[in-house]
């Protein structure tokens, strides 16, 4: 690892760190913008803030770019509320494709081409890394025994910790390796191809651990605490969840109370399943606290995030737990009790604890898609030699259909994972703030995928495969844990589904306000009416991935812009139809964003399978295969799901009985029906 | 003599644009059926003076045979030829008699079919089958047959058939037969305003009677084309006729108010039949609740009471019913549960989407609405008596669904029914276009003195 070259290495890294500092900063400038245009009553002055920070003058951007309108004319678009909590900008200059989508735009700035963001020197010190830190996972680690043990062994601690792999994106000048999100996921995608136990360790610690720190901290703090992070002599933990409070912020128990003289905090309450807890030496926490809000002089509990080090006295934790995987990470409880952190110690602002944790959430989601890129190569490696091996009728068993198919379909799968994972850390590099649907398309495809392949990968085994010795069923048990944790997979989808409906939505209301002045906004209205004349009439919305797609995959990109405006449309009318209530229409939001996670594999792949293409791949044609086989079964998919929606009258009927059932289910606490033996 | 003159007044103010012999022929037609003297009308001015004697005279020994009170004349009156402007005068009707003996003294369908089959049969050239139209159908609604389909087409049957369908084409292009062919149009115009679609047999009457592209046929047409598509229109349909049973009336009209399909009805007393003298009598008692109002009384706080107000006027077409609200008043502020989502709520997805999508482009954002809020109503009922021992029988019945109810005070805020109701059924009756309705309406909404009334709080 050379340090000189380490400089340069930082600079992408820490565009993240500039741009947080940045936005903070635009908000306090805007302070005395009226509450009264926001139309929210009782806010507190955090509140306002975060709002403000939200309202980025991009308001528009995308009306203008199409030269629709004139400056004037979107001004009235502004009146509306923009507030936007779980993604950073105002969503009109969005660039992400997910947005668009969910708009029946296609946004093609962000996945066309597929992005490459590595210069040389950062591309040339990547493959430096690489080779050793692939030859520490085969070499030195030993997985089996990591589960084992219930813990990574001590040796293989000691050789990460001389790699770098505790700081990999601290700067180098406070002593980490000072990587990008793509270089991240680079390495993280070898660690996930060897052991998920050690991925946990690692993430745990880097990629949410200490993440606040990187993101949020101050001068100070950084200073203070990335150095012996960064070499692995401090382990840090993320505390988050609660026994009362999973995604709840509202029933966090965990109190901050300040002190009368203002120095410090006094922390109380206990956290539970902490990735690293019985390990850790720094905390990020999150704990509630009590803020005066300055107008009403009501005082409202606030959520807060503190870094609260183990030697700051009164943390406690509880033994390891006992897991079905991902057994060679430590999980504790963690106890705080009466610590006292100094006021210092506050990540980012009093009170601003929600936008901390959200932040620190979102930007630690694509590390996981490209663990699993990695588990998943692994995993069809053992798949393909069993059944390139493996002898039955006299004939090698790759040779029959049934398992052609699942040897197909798991590449499929991998190939669309390791796809959105470099696809969308390097968004991140390019220095997107709008990743936050794509980043949660890529952990929820990367899960479930990496659940599938390895699944399969099992069935394809056989017996074999049920046993201890291939180390597959271990990758299975420590894979399961990827669809819960970090934001559960269903939940996740309602984020995925909500955030896109509500960026729709406030195009709608705009253009329900453009409606107001017609001649001002005519190139807005006429743009819209001729979209809906050609949705209604069928000829299609005009859009077309033919300029950006390689010709040879233009079957595909058809598909794929005809499920866009399917799902476009699907969108347009279910929100038309439920407005605000479509949050609770959760039957509903899964099938959206289940359509909105297809479409944007489907365009992920077709963007990646193109740029191999162009570029003269030596597997070019054998990606064009992956990317049709994906794009055909996934425009199927969307399809199906938008034609019963849209117009199957059994649906309605489907979603009460779901609901009845379950009613049912729960009244009689288990199954309701009778044995047909009658007894 | 007065046959003679009439008819001659009817020509001398025949239109000159109009063809003379037709208007001769209708003339004649029209004065034939005026052998009854009971139509009054003011004359020209030129007879004016010697008609209006003649009139008088004869009205006035007329009235005292006539049972019926004279009306006036209203812009639908179709005296097409012989109203001249500006001279409302009370007029007597022909037929009128002959109609109230031909029924049989029943006012139903069977005395009105009667009375339309009589007219029919008793004369084969159907002499004045137009008066006798124009009043079958202003007595339709005495006699409760206005939404008859198969009086109407009795009605159409009395027409000659085949002598007024065109035979050539100058007879096509110039209104033939023009005054029946309204009399024809004007009933397709009654159906069309109690919403009575036509049938296959009115479209053969009147290609018999008028010939296929005549006025009634064409607006026979018009009927068929959009009648059939407003039909369904009212997205809370009440039956046809209204069920006379006052238990059945109250429910119609709770699930109208309560708009709620979850909402369950239940009689807490049936009304006792008058004839066996129960002493104090039984008025039925119907109530409504929603689960979700249970569930709010439910959470209702003990300590504040809840109030049975009313009676409140409910409309059900012409029927006037009325009903009772249990409810309570708005918390105080400092009281309410904040159960607002926060925008800083859950950490992966926004539990709340900050749209304003209620209102439609052409709303008018400026329109200042100011949202009153309003306290919860737990219950509805409707009750026979609108006094305090009928309505606590209620609240009663409502404590075996309701335990809480039990705990909490009720406060009987009755009043009396208002007067403004009065001028609010003048108005409805105004609306409709038959005025006989006007006679017909029952003292049913005098005003009753309110049994019990508790001082109404001064926020009221």
């Amino acid at each position: 690892m050379g340090d000189e070259s380490g400089v340069g290495q930082g600079r992408v890294g820490q565009i993240n760190v500039v741009g947080g500092g940045r936005r903070s900063g635009r908000s306090e400038s805007r302070e005395e913008v009226p509450l009264a245009s926001t139309g929210q009553a009782g806010g507190t002055k955090q509140e306002i803030e975060m709002q403000v920070s939200r309202m980025v003058p991009k308001v528009g951007l995308q009306l203008l770019k199409q030269g629709k309108v004139s400056p004037q004319s979107y001004g009235s678009l502004l009146g509306m509320r923009a507030t936007r909590n779980y993604a950073n900008e105002a969503m009109e200059g969005s660039k992400s494709f997910a947005v668009g989508m969910f708009k029946g735009q296609l946004t093609t700035d962000q996945v066309f081409p597929y992005p490459s963001v590595l210069n040389e020197e950062q591309m040339q010190f990547l493959k430096e890394l690489v080779g050793p830190v692939s030859r520490f996972f085969e070499e030195v680690n030993d997985p089996a025994k990591n589960d084992s043990l219930e813990k990574v062994e001590d040796s293989t601690m000691q050789g990460l910790k001389e790699l770098g792999a505790f700081g990999l994106q601290v700067p180098s000048e406070l002593g980490g390796v000072g990587l990008c999100n793509t270089q991240y996921a680079r390495l993280v995608e070898i660690v996930g191809m060897h052991d998920l136990g050690v991925g946990i360790t690692l993430g745990a610690h880097q990629s949410i651990g200490f993440k606040g720190i990187l993101l949020f901290g101050s001068d100070a703090q950084k200073k203070k605490y990335l150095p012996k992070l960064a070499s692995g002599e401090n382990l840090a933990a993320f505390c988050l969840t609660e026994p009362s409070s999973g995604s709840d912020a509202a029933s966090i128990r965990t109190t901050a109370v300040p002190s009368s003289c203002g120095k410090y905090y006094t922390l109380n309450g206990s956290k539970i399943w902490i990735s690293n807890g019985g390990l850790a030496e720094i905390f990020t926490v999150f704990a509630k606290t009590p803020i005066k809000d300055e107008s009403s002089g009501a005082v409202k509990e606030k959520i807060t995030a503190f870094v609260v080090e183990r030697s700051f006295g009164g943390v406690t934790n509880g033994p390891g737990e006992k897991k079905m995987g991902i057994k060679a990470s430590n999980t504790a409880e963690v106890f705080f009790d009466g610590v006292k952190v100094p006021a210092e110690n506050v990540l980012g602002e009093v009170g601003g604890g929600f936008k901390v944790a959200m932040h620190i959430l979102n930007n630690g989601r694509f590390g996981m898609a490209a663990a699993l890129a990695g588990t998943m190569k692994s995993i069809i490696a053992k798949a393909v030699d069993h059944a390139a091996n493996r002898v039955q009728f006299g004939d090698k068993i790759y040779n029959f259909g049934l398992i052609q198919e699942k040897l197909a379909r798991m590449a499929v799968l991998q190939y669309v994972t390791e796809s959105m994972a470099y696809m969308v850390s390097s968004n991140m590099d390019q220095g997107s703030k709008d990743f936050q649907i794509e980043a949660a398309i890529s952990k929820i495809f990367g899960s479930e995928a990496a659940w599938t392949v390895t699944d399969e990968c099992i069935q394809i085994m056989g017996g074999m495969g049920f046993m201890k010795e291939p180390g597959v069923e271990r990758v299975l048990r420590d894979l399961r844990i990827f669809r819960i944790f970090e934001g559960t997979n269903d939940i996740l989808r309602l984020f995925v589904a909500l955030q896109g409906c509500m960026d729709k939505g406030k195009e709608l209301t705009g253009l329900g306000k453009a409606l107001k002045n017609p001649f001002g906004n005519a190139g807005l209205l006429l743009g819209e009416a001729g979209k809906q004349f050609r949705r209604r009439t069928g000829i299609g919305s005009g859009l077309s991935l033919s300029g950006v797609v390689h010709p040879e995959l233009s079957q595909s990109g058809k598909l794929a812009v005809g499920a866009l405006e399917q799902f476009a449309t699907v969108v347009e009318a279910k929100l038309i139809k439920y407005k605000k209530g479509i949050v609770d229409e959760q039957f509903l939001l899964h099938r959206l964003a289940d359509c909105a996670i297809d479409l944007y594999a489907m365009v992920v792949v077709l963007s990646r399978a193109s740029r191999s293409l162009s570029e003269g791949h030596s597997t070019a044609q054998h990606e064009k295969m992956l990317c049709d086989t994906w794009c055909i079964e996934a425009a199927a998919r969307i399809q199906e799901t938008i034609a019963s929606l849209q117009s199957d009258p059994q649906q309605p009927q489907l979603f009460r009985n779901f609901k009845g059932i379950s009613q049912a289910m729960v009244e009689k606490g288990g199954v309701v029906t009778n044995n047909p033996l009658g007894f | 003599m007065w046959k003679a003159s009439g008819c001659h007044w009817l020509l001398t103010k025949a239109d000159s644009s109009m063809n003379c012999i037709r208007r001769t022929i209708l003339t004649l037609d029209h004065s034939v059926g005026c052998h009854f003297f009971s139509r009054a009308a003011s004359g020209h001015s030129l007879w004016q003076p010697e008609r209006r004697c003649l009139l008088q005279s004869f009205s006035q020994s007329l009235r005292s045979f006539h049972s019926s009170t004279a009306r006036q004349t209203s812009d639908s009156e179709p005296l097409p030829m012989v109203k001249p402007p500006g001279m409302p005068t009370k007029t007597l009707e022909p037929y009128e008699d002959f109609f109230e003996q031909a029924s049989g003294g029943k006012r139903d369908k069977s005395g009105f079919s009667k009375a339309v089959k009589t007219f029919a049969q008793r004369d084969i050239r159907k002499r004045g089958h137009v008066d006798f139209i124009y009043l079958a159908l202003r007595k339709m609604p005495e006699y409760g047959v206005e939404h008859d389909l198969a009086i109407y087409n009795l009605l159409l049957d009395i027409f000659p058939k085949e002598v007024f369908v065109p035979r050539n084409v100058l007879q096509q292009i110039f209104n033939h037969y023009p005054r029946q062919q309204e009399c024809g149009v004007k009933v397709l115009d009654q159906m069309e305003n109690f919403g009575v679609l036509p049938n296959k047999e009115t479209e053969f009457l009147l290609l018999q009677i008028f010939g296929r592209k005549s006025h009634p046929m064409r607006k026979y047409l018009r009927l068929m084309y959009w009648l059939p598509r407003f039909k369904n229109i009212n997205p809370f349909p009440l039956p046809r006729p209204l069920p006379k049973d006052p238990v059945d009336l109250a429910r119609h009209g709770l699930e109208r108010i309560a708009a709620d399909l979850s909402a369950r009805i239940t009689v807490y007393q049936m009304p006792e039949p008058e004839d066996l003298g129960v002493d104090p009598p039984q008025p039925h008692i119907v109530g409504i609740q929603s689960p979700d109002q249970q569930a709010a009384l439910a959470q209702h706080n003990p300590a504040r009471p809840v109030f049975v107000e009313g009676p409140f006027p409910l409309w059900l077409r012409d029927q006037c019913l009325y009903y009772h609200v249990l409810r309570a008043d708005l918390l105080p502020p400092e009281e309410r549960e904040d159960k607002e989502i926060g925008p800083e709520r859950n950490f992966y997805y926004p539990m709340q989407l900050d749209l304003d999508l209620d209102r439609g482009p052409w709303d008018d954002y400026e329109f200042d609405i100011d949202e009153v809020e309003e306290g919860p109503v737990f219950a509805m009922c409707m009750a026979g008596a609108h006094d305090q021992a009928t309505l606590a029988k209620w609240i009663q019945g409502l404590q075996i669904t309701n335990p809480a109810l039990a705990h909490i005070p009720v406060v009987f805020r009755l009043g009396a029914i208002g007067g403004e109701l009065q001028l609010a059924e003048h108005q409805e009756h105004q609306g409709q276009q038959n005025e006989q309705q006007g006679e017909q309406v029952s003292p049913k909404e005098v005003e009753e003195p309110s049994l019990v009334q508790i001082q109404r709080q001064a926020q009221n």
